[in-house]
């Protein structure tokens, strides 16, 4: 079916994660604009399944939870909800009022990340030779601290997966982060340095692509990819920093 | 560390510490869900997710252990933060732009060119496109599912996904397409390099 028609854009989409039929396997073995438009929805599919084990600054707090918990629930023994918890009033609007402390644990959370990132960059380890207590006592905002916990950082591969996921995403954030505050990195002011970063991230990227089309739900290829892309947005980010106004690129 | 299942029996039981180590486990996860359905509301965010919890926690005892725990929480997620969409009227709009296809994305995307990632671009899709492209291919939720939970039928939810693909597809060329393609067609709009 070599003369078929391109396929359309709809058609494009849903063979994201659909299988061609026998007409349109044809068609695509013939025709490079609509396999790498297929390849280019393939990737997008991709990229939204490594959203999934994604995760961010946190929304609840332990304290305002339990609160309203222990209020709606009393305990065992305890006659009425209001003499467990006699302050949880309106707990939206007190919560509002108490948002600050978490907008400035994302700040930290963001420079505990940063610092990370820092460290590696350096060439330094980012640990303590096998002192993962310290890790887990030190652990970013958001991330497990009480005693049951930490007493064991993983309980499965699946588990030791999912926390890579996240610290692969929280590294993309601190990668943005520094790109957009960071007025200390190896380079700054540079354009020859950043142009050098980002020629050899585009060969990477393009080995990534690459091995991605023959693994495409591998999740440390994934990592790879996702983790590549970022570091070039946020190389192009202080590029743009570094050219004069006349040069600077609005996208790219 | 214990196992989970031990876990979720203590706190069945009414042990705080129990809870507090669900919670700590499973929050990061669950926080970005109703993040991502709420969209750019971060107090609306904040609320729900505190609603998702203490209905995680009320349900509790009817966890028969079927699935696990992580997933059984997840539909909670889900469940509660469409329900405080819909009580909010955001997810009333959802279920109209539904079934309208030119509503498939905001009228300002249009003039979006590029978006820096998966989430700042499905915010530039519209309620209803964002909402099945995030529970289909984020959340690996089924159309049948999606048709079920929106009102919707599973057709009207393939149509939106592909359409909310089609969009997300221009809004991260940049990062969906290989460099090489990136550079010929930028360098093709300007008389030097760009690096």
């Amino acid at each position: 079916m070599r003369n078929m028609q391109h396929l359309s854009t709809d058609r494009l989409a849903a063979l994201g994660d659909e299988q061609p039929t026998p007409d349109e396997a044809a068609h695509l073995a013939s025709c490079d604009a609509c396999t790498r438009e297929r390849g280019a929805y393939r990737s997008l599919v991709a990229m939204a399944h490594a959203e999934q084990g994604a995760i961010g600054l946190p929304l609840t707090r332990w304290d305002e939870l339990a609160g309203v918990y222990r209020a709606e629930v009393p305990a065992p023994g305890q006659s009425s909800p209001s003499v467990v918890a006699p302050d949880v009033v309106d707990i939206a609007v007190r919560r509002r009022a108490s948002r600050w402390p978490m907008q400035a644990a994302a700040g930290l959370l963001l420079l505990a990340g940063g610092a990370m990132l820092g460290r590696a960059s350096a060439g330094s380890t980012l640990l303590p030779a096998g002192n993962v207590a310290a890790v887990a006592s030190n652990t970013p905002i958001g991330m497990p601290t009480d005693q049951a916990v930490s007493d064991s950082l993983f309980t499965s591969v699946a588990d030791a997966r999912a926390a890579q996921q996240r610290y692969e995403l929280l590294y993309q954030q601190a990668a943005a982060f520094l790109a957009q505050h960071d007025s200390t990195g190896l380079g700054q002011g540079n354009p020859v340095a950043y142009r050098s970063r980002l020629a050899a991230l585009d060969r990477v990227i393009s080995t990534t692509r690459d091995a991605m089309r023959d693994a495409p739900h591998d999740p440390v290829i994934n990592g790879y990819y996702l983790t590549t892309l970022s570091q070039r947005e946020a190389t192009l980010r202080q590029l743009n920093t570094a050219l004069p106004a006349s040069l600077r690129l609005d996208s790219y | 560390m214990e196992n989970e299942q031990l876990t979720v029996q203590r706190a069945i039981q009414g042990d705080e510490s129990a809870m507090r180590a669900l919670w700590t486990r499973h929050a990061p996860h669950l926080d970005v869900v109703v993040r991502r359905l709420v969209g750019r509301d971060p107090d609306l965010a904040a609320d729900i997710a505190q609603e998702v919890w203490i209905q995680i926690f009320r349900a509790l005892p009817s966890f028969r252990g079927d699935a696990q725990f992580g997933t059984w929480a997840h539909r909670i997620a889900v469940n509660r933060t469409l329900n405080a969409l819909r009580r909010t009227r955001r997810l009333a709009a959802v279920e109209v732009d539904v079934e309208d296809d030119s509503a498939s994305v905001e009228p300002e995307a249009e003039r979006a060119i590029l978006a820096a990632s998966i989430e700042e671009a499905a915010a530039k899709l519209s309620p209803g496109a964002r909402t099945v492209f995030l529970l289909h291919d984020v959340e690996g939720y089924t159309h049948e599912e999606i048709a079920a939970q929106l009102g919707i039928t599973a057709g009207g939810s393939k149509s939106q996904l592909f359409k909310a693909r089609a969009k997300l597809r221009l809004l991260l060329a940049h990062l969906i397409d290989a460099p090489s393609a990136a550079l010929r067609n930028t360098n093709a709009e300007h008389a030097a390099p760009l690096y």
